[in-house]
């Protein structure tokens, strides 16, 4: 048992530990049982985290816990939270890494479209809350010489995200999410791979899918790509209608030429 | 602008002595809607970082009403110091919103570099009265504001606690200038989970620096050994004890802004108007009563 007095800085480090499992009975020791045990105390506040979080992974993966069922997902969960807590109190930012945590779980291999699942609801999540950004006014368009067309970039809206995954990952989160049984029987495992333009408009986040070459210039063009060089990378007649569709949606909020630096960072995803 | 609206805007921004509602999600689209007769709102500051529908619906909101930001997540007890990040967001959602209030817990939540996601109690020393005076100097400096700091709910006491708890809130606000949001469902579970005098504590927060009282419910847990302790579950009605407080703790800070919190299994709008109405007939007998005593 701990008897001399810690520092606040040690109380709170054993507390930390006590309460993420590290250290069975750490903090026990600075603890008043008074009628009550000191780790009964103490797991009165990790319950209570425990809960907090796994509230926060629920709301933001749905169609996961759907497709694995409630007491997998929560044990799923248990385990997560235990290796890897939150690092500030953000909690719409809590769960990035949930995805590749479910990928080397053996316990779920056998849903082989669970983690892209899950990357598909993480991306959501990021569009749902990105700071709101006003789409690219196109009179800044109006404004490039013929010179600057060859080297004019974007910069994406902080809510813009491309995904890609070998399985139907949009059909299976629309069919779980709506709870159309049928819709999800009929999924086929093995069509094509999807790539998806996910985006935050006026109702809400929308899940679009896109071809292979329309999928390969967003992407280019999310992560800065210059306008002119994804026009070369993918020469397909439909680029232009493409690219009225991304300015449309409020893709971009700026343009920059490619030898300007960013004056803003946005967060992207391009897997 | 003339001088009666800078008074009426003045007065819409200020958070009325009046009972008050903590707004949670599922209540945006009604409120926004149906502008239900609510004196004020009250929210986490830590559900409106970032963008998006929630902010959008809060600035709807603030039109109409006033509101008051409420964090969870600053841990002001952290002998680390503030998340400076965390400040500037908290900075950032007060820009949007000119809250009337905002206020924070007397807890902590950070230790090295991870969030544990519950207000954790602290050791009621001079070190942890110092850093935690430390850490509201810092965040009223930062915010440009005065806030209030919650004494908050707790099932544990550390062996090495020298300052009775009511004692080391008086002091933060007596050094730091800070407000006190005195929750009265708090002192009551506490209390009740120590054995401490509510009225001990209530009689010594100065009622100068009193600027919102709390009201919540709490549940109450039996342990395998028979024990029984209260739990700040925020899941049910305010229970009559806490009512009782109430009255006392309103004669003694007079008419304040008091906020009703419901966060777990969040009932219909009207469930939490209904607590809110009991409030301020409480609030308005004590309002009557000032009044009475002024003329007499």
């Amino acid at each position: 048992m701990t008897t001399c007095a810690p520092t606040l800085l040690e109380l709170q480090c054993a507390v930390r530990r006590d309460l993420l499992g590290l250290s069975d009975g750490d903090a026990s020791g600075y603890v008043v049982p008074d009628g009550l045990a000191p780790q009964a105390r103490l797991a009165i506040y990790r319950n209570t985290a425990n809960s907090t979080l796994l509230t926060a992974l629920r709301l933001t993966y749905p169609a996961v816990q759907a497709l694995v069922g409630s007491e997998f997902f929560e044990g799923a969960a248990r385990l997560f939270i235990e290796q890897h807590p939150p690092l500030n109190a953000q909690l719409d930012s809590y769960g990035a890494t949930f995805p590749d945590f479910l990928a080397q779980m053996p316990e779920a291999a056998s849903l082989i479209y669970l983690p892209d699942t899950a990357r598909l609801e993480w991306a959501v999540n990021e569009a749902l809350h990105a700071p709101d950004a006003k789409p690219l006014d196109l009179r800044r368009l109006e404004q490039l010489d013929a010179a600057d067309m060859h080297v004019v970039r974007f910069l994406p809206s902080p809510a813009a995200r491309v995904l890609e995954s070998p399985f139907p990952v949009d059909a299976i989160w629309h069919a779980v999410l709506s709870r159309d049984d049928s819709a999800l029987a009929n999924i086929n495992l093995s069509a094509d791979p999807v790539c998806l333009y996910i985006h935050r408009g006026p109702s809400g986040v929308e899940v679009n899918r896109m071809a292979e070459g329309q999928c390969r210039f967003t992407a280019a063009l999310i992560a800065g790509r210059p306008l002119h060089d994804a026009l070369v990378d993918v020469p397909d007649a439909e680029t232009s209608v493409w690219l009225a569709h991304l300015l449309a949606s409020g893709c971009f909020v700026d343009i920059r030429l490619s030898n300007e630096a960013s004056s803003q960072t946005i967060g992207r995803q391009v897997t | 602008m003339d001088a009666a609206s800078v008074a009426s805007q003045f007065a819409h921004d200020l958070i009325p002595a009046c009972a008050g509602v903590g707004l949670r999600f599922r209540h945006h689209q009604e409120v926004v809607e149906e502008q239900p007769v609510a004196a004020w709102f009250e929210v986490h500051t830590e559900n409106y970082m970032g963008g998006g529908s929630a902010p959008a619906y809060l600035d709807a909101i603030r039109r109409d009403y006033p509101i008051s930001l409420h964090g969870v997540g600053l841990s002001l007890g952290s002998a680390e110091g503030i998340d400076v990040r965390h400040l500037e967001s908290v900075r950032d959602v007060m820009k949007r919103v000119e809250p009337g209030l905002v206020s924070e817990h007397l807890s902590w939540s950070l230790s090295d570099g991870v969030y544990l996601a519950d207000l954790l109690p602290l050791p009621m020393t001079e070190e942890a009265l110092s850093i935690v005076c430390t850490n509201v100097d810092r965040t009223q400096t930062y915010l440009q504001r005065r806030i209030s700091l919650e004494n908050p709910s707790s099932y544990l006491r550390f062996r090495h606690s020298t300052i009775p708890e009511w004692e080391f809130l008086a002091e933060v606000a007596r050094r730091t200038g800070c407000g006190i949001l005195c929750d009265v469902n708090n002192i009551y579970v506490s209390a009740s989970n120590h054995g401490w005098d509510a009225l001990t504590y209530l009689e010594a927060l100065p009622p100068e620096s009193v600027t919102e009282v709390h009201l919540a419910g709490h549940s109450i847990r039996q342990l395998d050994q028979g024990q029984i302790i209260r739990i700040d579950d925020h899941g049910s009605r305010v229970a009559p004890p806490v009512w009782d407080l109430f009255e006392l703790a309103l004669k003694r800070f007079g008419p304040v802004p008091t906020l009703v919190e419901w966060d777990t299994d969040v009932p219909a709008l009207e469930v939490l108007m209904e607590e809110a109405a009991i409030a301020e007939i409480a609030i308005e007998r004590q309002r009557n009563d000032n009044l009475c005593a002024h003329a007499a």
